[in-house]
């Protein structure tokens, strides 16, 4: 079925025609976003249970962008109780007055060019099968304590274990005079995680999660995490720390796309350029990797949590190639960075929700397979590790370094695993190194969309990320 | 008058157990590359959250919750009610009360945004830069946050209180060659004269980082915190005694147990406090409704009381509980001769230093330290530290003085022994 297109958007549209027309007379461009984004997150576990129809990405509200002599400004509210006219008497009283102090503090303008208002039409309802806002709840609530009680018996020293999912109906408006654009379209993610005490008492987490494009019919994917999670703990249990050096790594499709996503991910977002935050900016053109490195970024690129048809700026969804064979081509863009920059948009302009700024993210952020099989990689492997299950990660644009927190490690000596496990590493080095060494990557890929990603430690939105699997060397400790 | 709307629904539904909130955020934003405008931003957003409860068979209590929107029509506020409703009755927790003692009526003053806009804006204007160090960007966010409670019991409060955030870019150059440093600084208004000097400060570091070299393989070093990383240390102790966790047996901590089997280390001390001067959340009562119960959570090293959720505290059989946004940590009885003794690496910049609650791993990559050896200082970049807390607590000795970081307040320099360090040649 189609997602259907929220029925409350498009009764406010002639309301937002209007307050456009009215603010029109007073700036050089106008535009607003509107969204109506319903949904739920259910988690289940032996001791604590809850439900609420709100997540990360629920959201009813409308951003209104303007731009006069050079400066872009931005009023967000969600109360629509005013006619057009009047709405657009306190929007303008609002910047107004943020202008006063402005001027009354000598501040300088960043003075930028208005966005072009090319004409544009779209109405995109995407597949899914369900429709969180009529799913059966009971069901799903039945479904998500079976999987907990399944993991506790599973996995007996389990002190909990716990079973979650979101899933979001995404409707977005976005409006100018030229441009009329409307999407709907849904995406789930869900997770599981068991928690258990090693021997010293030390409390070890095991945990994964499956995501995508479509509703929540995802969720039944988490049979498969649930088959994953005792192995997963038991390697936890009798994991040991890591010398501290530089291994030869393998790292599996979650690893690959934490690298992707911190390397060349932030690494490349352009609003860093305008603010000559990013050294990818020098390095266009150049060698970053290896021959074997091709990377690719947009929301068309891969069916996920972020695959939208346009971003948050009115900006059409792109798939963009970064790097091609080892070589920097690009990066990727918001609207107003791209009007700084003399370059164009690639559809990376999004929001934590309506009430937020605009900032270039990620979407899909993916590596292009290669032709080795894993055997063959292990294989290739003196000493060294072969890395799973993300925890965190973290950028540095400014000098490509690169810090990845990774639940486990796999060891391996002359060419196998020997069922040695540490955990936890942190992956450190320098991304062009990294990236420089991968000498092998193998033909399947998968894109995983768990959790959020953050600009700094703020801004969350939804990412994903994946690529195969690669061999290449780090620093671990 | 969305409240009325609600409560009607509400009798209708037959739903005589609930707690609703309603929540309007006023918010100026300024964002600046160098000291040019990038952007303003105003927005008034009002959210209406609902938790509604119904009673179970087996002693069992069900509840769901959600957001309402302030422009749902009638017709949306009773489905969304009802789908709240519905799903309460399959939610099946044990048990537990709402808060039902009436709170005292406090005043609260508005909050001046534009006022303390013009604060952040003139303090960033009049930081002092030089040729080689200086701001590269900083976005200012400030809050007037206003929340008003009701609940079935009866219990109502409203407060208002600032909330403000600055984050701060800085670079520095020597040779053609530039670093950036990061900062984010909480608060409830603009203090002036500790962002100038955290912010100048950072310029220093930046000034240091582009003589560091890299960390040498020290496979075990002592390390001193004297930053803001310092803060997930100490945000450990406080989690390690919520009723979330302990009640999730999450966290093995015991009132009335010593946390550690202390040897040489500082035994700590962790006050929840309702208000602490300029923090972010700084108010005398709790999302539920009950007064924040200022109470230590472990003193001299000994679990004393727990904090948190009425129904995580009642899970625990303690009634007086409340949830606690500020923490003050006393300090310990280190002098500056025993924090700085022999050989130690101060670390002071981090691409992101985690310490987890649960597990008790700490982890972070080294973007700037000093390596203080044979009466020499080495500056180093780098590499990462870890270790445990488990393994750090029993000699962990930090100083007599506290600094403030938003809602926690923490011992001005920790040192932690033995962790191991990846060093890079």
């Amino acid at each position: 079925m189609k997602a259907p297109f929220s029925a409350y958007l498009n009764g406010i549209v002639p309301w937002v025609r209007q307050l456009i027309d009215a603010l029109g007379a007073h700036y050089d461009y106008v535009s607003v976003l509107s969204t109506d984004s319903v949904g739920f997150t259910i988690a289940m576990s032996q001791r604590s249970k809850s439900v609420t129809n709100t997540n990360m990405t629920t959201e009813r509200g409308n951003v209104v962008r303007v731009c006069r002599g050079g400066l872009y400004s931005e009023y967000a509210f969600n109360e629509i109780d005013a006619t057009p006219a009047e709405t657009a008497g306190r929007i303008r009283a609002a910047l107004d007055q943020q202008l006063s102090l402005l001027q009354k503090t000598a501040s300088k303008v960043y003075d930028t060019p208005a966005l072009l208002d090319e004409p544009c039409e779209l109405f995109v309802e995407k597949e899914t099968e369900r429709l969180p806002e009529t799913e059966d709840v009971e069901a799903l609530v039945a479904f998500l304590q079976g999987l907990s009680d399944r993991g506790m018996q599973a996995i007996p020293s389990a002190l909990d274990c716990s079973a979650r999912v979101m899933s979001t109906h995404i409707c977005k408006l976005f409006l100018t005079k030229n441009r009329f654009l409307r999407q709907s379209y849904v995406y789930t993610e869900g997770s599981m995680a068991a928690f258990a005490p090693n021997e010293a008492g030390e409390m070890k987490t095991a945990y994964d999660g499956v995501s995508g494009l479509g509703g929540p019919e995802i969720i039944e994917q988490l049979n498969g995490v649930l088959e994953k999670l005792p192995k997963q703990m038991e390697d936890l249990l009798g994991s040991g720390k890591i010398v501290p050096g530089e291994y030869e790594i393998i790292t599996d499709p979650g690893i690959t796309g934490l690298i992707a996503h911190e390397a060349f991910g932030h690494g490349v977002e352009m609003d860093m350029f305008v603010k000559e935050r990013a050294l990818g900016a020098e390095y266009i053109g150049k060698r970053v990797g290896s021959d074997l490195v091709t990377m690719h970024e947009g929301a068309l690129c891969a069916d996920s949590v972020t695959s939208f048809a346009f971003d948050d700026e009115g900006t059409l969804a792109g798939d963009v190639t970064e790097i091609d064979r080892g070589i920097l081509k690009t990066g990727i863009c918001d609207a107003l960075s791209a009007l700084r920059l003399g370059t164009a948009p690639t559809g990376n302009g999004k929001r934590e929700n309506f009430a937020h700024k605009v900032y270039t993210r990620m979407t899909n952020t993916m590596f292009d397979s290669g032709a080795d099989s894993v055997d063959d990689m292990i294989a290739s492997i003196k000493h060294g590790y072969l890395l799973s299950g993300t925890e965190s990660g973290m950028e540095d644009p400014k000098h490509w370094g690169i810090q990845c927190i990774i639940s486990r490690g796999y060891e391996i000596r002359d060419g196998k695993l020997t069922g040695k496990v540490v955990s936890p590493v942190i992956m450190t080095g320098y991304v062009p190194d990294l990236l420089g060494n991968v000498s092998m990557a193998s033909p399947d890929r998968v894109v995983e969309g768990n959790g959020g990603c953050g600009k700094g430690y703020k801004e969350w939105v939804k990412v994903a990320d994946g690529g195969p699997y690669l061999k290449t060397k780090a620093r671990l400790g | 008058m969305m409240f009325e709307r609600i409560k009607n629904q509400l009798r209708a539904l037959g739903c005589d157990t609930y707690e609703l909130t309603e929540k309007t955020v006023t918010a100026w934003e300024f964002y600046f590359i160098r000291h040019r405008l990038d952007q303003n931003r105003s927005s008034r957003v009002k959210t209406f959250e609902v938790k509604l409860y119904r009673p179970l068979e087996g002693g069992m209590l069900g509840s769901a919750s959600g957001v309402i929107s302030p422009t749902a029509s009638d017709a949306e506020v009773e489905t969304a009610l009802k789908n709240i409703f519905y799903q309460a009755s399959l939610v099946k927790n044990p048990t537990y009360t709402l808060t039902d003692h009436e709170v005292p009526l406090y005043k609260f003053r508005p909050v001046d945004v534009e006022a303390i806009a013009e604060q952040f804006l003139r303090a960033m204007q009049a930081v002092p830069e030089t040729e080689t160090e200086r701001i590269n960007s900083y976005e200012i966010f400030v809050r007037e946050i206003q929340k008003s409670f009701e609940n079935s019991c009866g219990v109502r409060y409203s407060v208002v209180y600032p909330s403000s955030m600055i984050e701060v870019v800085v670079n520095a150059k020597k040779d053609g060659h530039e670093i950036e440093l990061y900062r984010n600084f909480t608060s409830g208004v603009c203090d002036p004269e500790k962002l100038t000097r955290d912010v100048t400060a950072a310029l220093r570091y930046g000034k240091d980082r582009l003589l560091a070299q890299p960390t040498p393989k020290l496979s075990k070093a002592d390390v001193v915190f004297s930053t803001a990383d310092a803060v997930s240390i100490y945000e450990y102790f406080g989690a390690r005694m919520s009723a979330g966790l302990l009640y999730r047996k999450l966290s093995d901590w015991t009132v009335g147990q010593p946390i550690a089997s202390y040897s040489t280390g500082d035994r700590i001390t962790v006050f929840a406090a309702a208000n602490l001067d300029n923090s972010s959340h700084s108010f005398p009562i709790d999302e539920e409704g009950a007064l924040i119960r200022e109470r230590y959570l472990i003193r001299d090293g000994v679990a004393e009381n727990t904090w948190g959720s009425r129904q995580m505290s009642q899970y625990l059989g303690v009634s007086d509980s409340s949830l606690v946004h500020n923490f003050v940590v006393s300090g310990g009885t280190a002098d500056a001769e025993t924090l700085h003794a022999g050989e130690y690496l101060e670390l002071v910049e981090f691409s992101d230093f985690q310490v987890d609650p649960v597990g008790g791993d700490l982890l972070g990559e080294i973007r700037l330290g000093y390596w203080h050896h044979d009466g020499k200082v080495d500056i180093i970049t780098g590499g990462s530290v870890s270790g445990t807390m488990q393994d750090a607590i029993p000699s962990m000795r930090f100083s007599k003085e506290t600094e403030q970081y938003d809602t926690v307040v923490i011992p001005k320099e920790t040192r932690l022994y033995g962790l191991t360090i990846t060093g890079i040649v």
